[in-house]
């Protein structure tokens, strides 16, 4: 009945609180707060060092936190309570597979884990190849996989308990785009099959391609959250302009003048195109002494830029 | 602090699966050493020894040095794989963090680990003690009555290896404790000769050291040990502390990466 399962799905099936983690004097994580919902993918967006890999470690138990609390449908993850992993997968940043084992056994190996044993591992590894379109390569040895294959394989293990929560930690780093394009095909058929996902990148594309909600990170705080264009248009409007061999005091006195935002940017400045007003800005721009001048849509990296003074890449 | 029985298990049993995948290679060590030792010190020092003075009669060498080789092939199995193995697995391989992402918590694999480096020494004691009742050496009842004993070398050994490798940070510097502690404990301990021949102060060191008390109660044929109470309660001590130990580097370690 539909009345009965619409709260369900929409109800968050992970709630984070107040996470804080410090190593010594540094903090890492200073309090986030954080849902995922069944069949939505939230992107958590920072630049290295942001604290996300820290955050996504203290969801699934990797790291202990100093403070907060983790729900996962409705039971508190510890290390008291190391049964609740088994509604989660994660996709780690390392390829850390069973180098020893072949593709196949380090499915096989891995389901034991779960009291999974026996022909049914078998057949689970054999339909989990399946699906992340690795069969041909069951007998292979990890050292034989590119590292897309390795990808594919840890989302594989990621699977094997069906779980209902997946966390993807830089999934896609360092692999081509073919491979990424792969990838993300995958990712789009779970999140269909009603999955929560994390997702932790500094690709911004990616982020605004396959997000439903962003968190963007920087210091070790949410800085800002939302549905990616609602962001996009909330914080940077919706175009933007990229313009070079003006001085900072010239830009400052349009942003002025035209009630809107700059930043430094590359070799000039980024300002942002106003609701009204945004031709005479433009007729303006064009008889100064400008290098570049280009007009575009604005993007993610433009709101972290904005937000935070860096580029998300940085 | 949350175990599984299940749990625990399938971490020694995915440790076991990589072991069986090159079993001949693996199996080379605990078989070929001990009968590389038998075959050196049985020809080539029993004839010069012949017999010595322990515990107030006559033994012959080889009858001597049977349960020092045992203790020794526990002593350098489960430090090594517990030091090389579980830092290869925690820092190189990522195995810990990959198992941390199934419903194991850091105890059942940090006991998995601890079980695994024990059966390898207790294997290599055995494949000793086997090869020394074929040599001769000690009687088939001997070797049954030592497995307590070297289940409980195995577990001490294999603790101190996994404390190395929470406590290291390069390969390397697993180099440090076999040359403080592996080595002096393999040639000072009494494995092949009798500690009272050594200068007072070195007898004195050599007889703190795990091995020597473990050496010491595998010769109980031979000649009841002095405060063997006090052996057997230093072995037990020392396994606790370096198991608690272990525990506490490891997690350090792991939880800071």
């Amino acid at each position: 009945m539909p009345y009965l399962t619409a709260p369900y799905l929409t109800a968050p099936y992970l709630t984070a609180r107040n996470l804080r983690k410090s190593y010594g004097e540094k903090c890492v994580v200073g309090g986030i707060d954080l849902d995922l919902t069944s069949g939505k993918i939230v992107g958590l967006l920072g630049p290295n060092g942001a604290g996300k890999s820290t955050t996504v470690g203290m969801l699934y138990g990797l790291i202990e936190a100093d403070e907060g609390e983790v729900t996962i449908g409705g039971e508190i993850l510890s290390e008291r309570t190391p049964q609740t992993k088994k509604r989660i997968g994660v996709v780690t940043q390392d390829n850390n597979l069973d180098p020893d084992f072949t593709v196949e056994e380090n499915l096989i190996h891995f389901a034991h884990h779960y009291r999974i044993t026996g022909g049914a591992a078998q057949r689970l590894a054999a339909q989990l190849l399946e699906q992340v379109e690795l069969d041909s390569y069951a007998k292979y040895r990890i050292d034989q996989l590119s590292g897309g294959l390795q990808r594919r394989l840890v989302l594989a293990r990621a699977l094997i308990n069906s779980p209902q929560v997946i966390f993807l930690d830089e999934p896609t780093t360092g692999l081509d785009p073919e491979a990424r394009q792969l990838f993300w095909r995958l990712i789009l058929n779970l999140k269909q099959s009603e999955r929560a996902i994390l997702l932790t990148t500094h690709y911004m594309e990616e982020a605004e391609r396959v997000c439903d909600t962003i968190y963007l990170m920087q210091g070790g705080t949410i800085v800002d959250w939302g549905q990616p264009a609602d962001l996009v248009i909330r914080i940077a409007g919706s175009e933007v302009i990229e313009l070079e061999g003006l001085n900072e005091l010239a830009v400052a006195s349009l942003s002025a003048k035209y009630e809107t935002w700059f930043r430094s940017y590359s070799q000039g400045f980024l300002l942002g195109v106003p609701q009204h007003g945004s031709q005479e800005l433009w007729s303006e721009l064009a008889g100064t002494p400008y290098k570049s001048l280009t007009k575009r849509k604005s993007n993610l990296e433009d709101v972290f830029l904005l937000l935070t003074g860096k580029r998300l890449g940085s | 602090m949350p175990i599984s029985v299940w749990g625990i298990y399938t971490v020694w049993r995915r440790h076991f699966k990589v072991y069986t995948k090159t079993l001949f290679v693996n199996c080379l060590a605990p078989i070929s050493e001990p009968v590389i030792y038998l075959i050196a010190f049985g020809y080539g020092l029993s004839p010069l020894i012949g017999t010595l003075q322990y515990g107030g009669k006559n033994v012959s060498y080889l009858e001597f040095m049977a349960p020092g080789m045992v203790a020794v092939g526990c002593l350098f199995q489960a430090f090594f794989e517990g030091g090389y193995g579980t830092f290869i697995r925690l820092r190189y391989q990522k195995t810990w963090q990959a198992l941390l992402t199934a419903p194991l918590s850091y105890t059942d694999i940090f006991l998995g680990d601890w079980c695994w480096a024990t059966s390898k020494g207790l294997l290599a004691g055995l494949v000793t003690g086997l090869v020394a009742v074929l040599w001769g050496a000690i009687q088939p009842l001997q070797l049954i009555t030592f497995l307590p004993l070297l289940i409980l070398g195995s577990v001490l050994f294999a603790a101190l290896g996994l404390l190395t490798a929470g406590l290291v940070r390069t390969v390397d510097q697993i180099n440090i404790p076999v040359f403080l502690l592996i080595i002096p404990m393999f040639t000072l301990c009494g494995t092949y000769f009798p500690r009272e021949t050594l200068p007072l102060p070195l007898q004195l060191i050599a007889s703190i050291l795990p091995l020597a008390s473990l050496v010491d109660l595998l010769r109980w044929d031979l000649g009841k040990p002095e405060f063997w109470e006090l052996k057997l309660a230093w072995l037990l001590i020392l396994t606790l502390a370096f198991g608690y130990a272990a525990a506490r580097s490891i997690r350090r370690q792991l939880f800071r990466s």
